[in-house]
């Protein structure tokens, strides 16, 4: 067992709150768990060395990190967790909607609290489990059945030199009930954080979802977003990744009722030596599901992007509709992409596809730029951004997209301007 | 302004261009019709420079610079625009980021300052109006799920703010409702300057109702078969193309004007 592994189960053995018995069962599977290796397949590509070696023990955390911003153009209701503390004065809410931090749940949110928490996300991820034992505050966010949330519900975790958090979401969207729930992660000076979040869909609830793991630099970031889909059910997820010395994202979504529809995309940009990872697995364990999941990526410099995307199509889920696409763009020799798109079909009556490709430039598309004189150089730029940026035009909160866009364009021409800049399109690493 | 001469191009290995002639003086408007497969599009990939399009032979100038040696993006510099058959959707990259992009290339080509971004958007939105194009199209992908008359307004538009030298309109009107139609014409017409000139390929009398051509002329396998004036127009439209078959090789007479 790892050192680091090894500490982590000591300080929880010190955890002695209300959430103790939530704990006890993951601490037992902690205890046996191995400790990710190049041997274990869900970490193959992705060394946890840099959190190995990173001593936060004795580390001084820098209690002045800057506000959470607003986003402007988006009216949202901001939910600050700072190194692991939920520290907002609740305000007024709109009908329909209750939070409650952990730490002060009463009687009555406590057991709300133990109905979901560990019921949505599997307990094969390990820094779920660590994140089931350490987690020292969070929020539990519940949506009234019919109730229509229209303000996006923002959580944003704030993490500072230092700092080693864990924290914890639970969200339970009522019965036909509408809300959006973003998920942001933000720091770039050395620091470990884990962020896990749970959704319970209900029959005919939709849920919008945006998940910005936007840890840089030597913040360390290892997080999932776990959601199950009650029938007719619907979610809405974007998520975006930028890369840090480690940056890991697990997203489970469970067809649990019939008919529920759900779409991913996620983007992630990528580059110096950082690393990005997505695992993302959609169960469709009952019949009429669908499940549209687009994955695209831009890796530049010596950066390496993960990409694992499973659908597990169970025996009984016929009429399943499912599809799974990943394309990646390497903007230099020295990037690397790992990406493994997987479908396995146990049942007969489906329509499934999936697949991977190192994105080319539609040469059509560069011809018609370069016909109206834009050139060549700066054609293929607009193109490769806007391989993106399509995926960023699909976000429904045209708000929130709108913040986004200047963000990754920025990234994106430093991207693009690094001395590495090589368009290649050689094969992926394939996994 | 245009001289193309005895041009052969090829593309995949198949000779489809086999020694066309034109020449085309500023002002002048054009219109070159024939039957499908007659290298009408071709013509105009092979003048925008597209790739995997070989010229074998001949020669092409505008405005004196010989365009085969540049890049697309030069020919576009040099005055050059081609009006596409197809226009092709760009999802992600939004309409108004293309057409200032464009725009920006042309006034940097030039050595000129670049507009600003708020006096672009006004002036992309007034050629919005003038193609009957809603402002929305400025925000959404380039030609992104935009019906067949909606790509060839956008077409248009981009012409109205390139303000090109020559414009190549291959068949935007193939498709178009009468009003779509007199729309393309109306921004033709109001394009129409003594510095400026057009080809218009179309397979319709009607568009050249609107848009009153110089000359006519019939491409037929790669090759300028007949010219004249806006009166071959309606005798094609009348006709047809059967005579090509029997026309024997001398009476083609390139780019030769009517007296
Ligand atoms: N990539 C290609 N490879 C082979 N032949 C082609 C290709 N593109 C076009 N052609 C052929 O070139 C000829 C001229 O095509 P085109 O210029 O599109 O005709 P038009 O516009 O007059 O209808 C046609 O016979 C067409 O099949
Ligand atoms: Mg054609």
């Amino acid at each position: 067992m790892s050192e680091w592994l090894q500490s982590a189960i000591a300080r929880a053995e010190t955890m002695d709150d209300w959430l103790a018995p939530q704990r006890r069962e993951s601490l037992a599977l902690l205890r046996e768990a191995p400790w990710p290796s190049r041997k274990v397949e869900a970490w193959r590509y992705t060394p946890l060395t840099a959190l190995e070696r990173a001593d936060l023990s004795t580390a001084v955390v820098d209690t002045t990190a800057p506000d959470a911003q607003q986003i402007a153009g988006v009216d949202s209701i901001d939910l600050v967790i700072r190194n692991g503390r939920f520290e907002n004065p609740m305000k007024e809410l709109p009908a329909g909607l209750r939070i409650t931090s952990l730490q002060s749940a009463d009687d009555g949110a406590r057991e709300r609290v133990k109905d979901l928490f560990g019921t949505v996300k599997p307990t094969r991820h390990i820094f779920g489990l660590v994140n089931d034992v350490l987690a020292s505050d969070g929020l539990l966010i519940e949506i009234d059945a019919a109730a229509v949330i229209e303000k996006p519900l923002r959580i944003v975790h704030l993490v500072s030199k230092g700092a080693d958090v864990h924290t914890r979401v639970l969200v339970s969207v009522g019965e036909g009930a509408q809300a959006a729930v973003i998920e942001q992660v933000q720091g770039e000076h050395a620091s470990f954080n884990t962020s896990f979040a749970e959704y319970a869909i209900g029959s005919g609830a939709k849920l919008e979802h945006y998940r910005f793991a936007l840890q840089t630099g030597e913040a360390m970031g290892v997080g999932g977003s776990h959601f199950k889909l009650d029938d007719r059910a619907e979610l809405n997820s974007t998520i975006v990744g930028f890369g840090s010395n480690l940056s890991r994202l697990d997203t489970d979504i469970i067809h649990d009722g019939e008919n529920a529809q759900a779409k991913l995309n996620a983007i992630y940009l990528l580059q110096q030596n950082e690393l990005f990872d997505l695992h993302a697995t959609v169960e469709h364990a009952v019949p009429h599901g669908t499940t549209e999941e687009n994955v695209r990526g831009i890796v530049a410099d010596q950066a390496r992007a993960v990409f694992n995307g499973r659908i597990h199509i169970h025996r009984h889920a016929q009429k399943t509709v499912a599809e799974l696409n990943n394309r990646n763009l390497l903007l230099s020799r020295k990037a690397t992409v790992f990406t493994k798109p997987e479908l396995e079909i146990y049942a007969d009556d489906v329509k499934c596809a999936h697949g991977a490709t190192v994105a080319e430039i539609d040469k059509k598309a560069l011809y018609y730029l370069q016909s109206r004189g834009i050139s060549r150089a700066q054609a293929q730029i607009m193109l490769n951004f806007g391989f993106i940026n399509e995926l960023v035009d699909q976000m429904p909160n045209e708000g929130l997209a709108e913040w986004l866009r200047p963000q990754l364009r920025e990234r994106f021409a430093s991207m693009a301007s690094s001395e590495e800049f090589a368009p290649v399109s050689s094969e992926a690493g394939e996994q | 302004m245009l001289s193309i001469e005895n041009l052969v191009a090829s593309v995949d290995g198949k000779t489809i261009l086999k020694g066309l002639n034109l020449s085309v003086k500023p002002g002048e408007v054009h219109a070159i019709m024939g039957p499908n497969g007659s290298g009408k599009s071709t013509t105009g990939y092979v003048l925008s420079g597209r790739d995997g399009y070989t010229v074998e032979e001949g020669s092409v100038t505008l405005n004196g610079e010989n365009l085969l040696e540049l890049e697309p993006e030069e020919r576009a510099h040099a005055g050059l625009f081609l009006a596409f058959q197809y226009p092709v959707e760009i999802p992600g990259v939004s309409n108004l980021e293309f057409l200032k992009a464009a725009v920006d290339a042309k006034y940097r080509a030039q050595a000129k300052e670049p507009m600003s971004s708020a006096e672009f958007l006004r002036m992309a939105r007034e050629a919005c109006k003038q193609v009957n194009l809603p402002a929305e199209f400025l925000k959404r992908g380039v030609n992104e799920g935009f019906s067949g008359g909606e790509k060839k307004r956008n077409e248009i538009l981009q012409m109205l703010l390139l303000k090109p030298s020559l414009c190549i309109l291959d068949e935007t009107d193939s498709g178009l409702d009468i009003d779509a139609l007199k729309m393309v014409a109306e921004g033709v017409n109001s394009q129409r300057s003594p510095e400026r000139s057009f080809i218009v390929v179309t397979h319709y009398q009607r568009l050249l109702d609107f848009i009153k051509p110089d000359y006519v002329h019939v491409l037929s396998d790669g090759k300028i078969v007949r010219s004249g004036d806006a009166s071959l127009a309606h005798e094609l439209e009348a006709q047809g193309y059967a005579w090509l078959a029997k026309a024997p090789d001398q009476e083609a007479v390139g780019q030769e004007r009517p007296a």
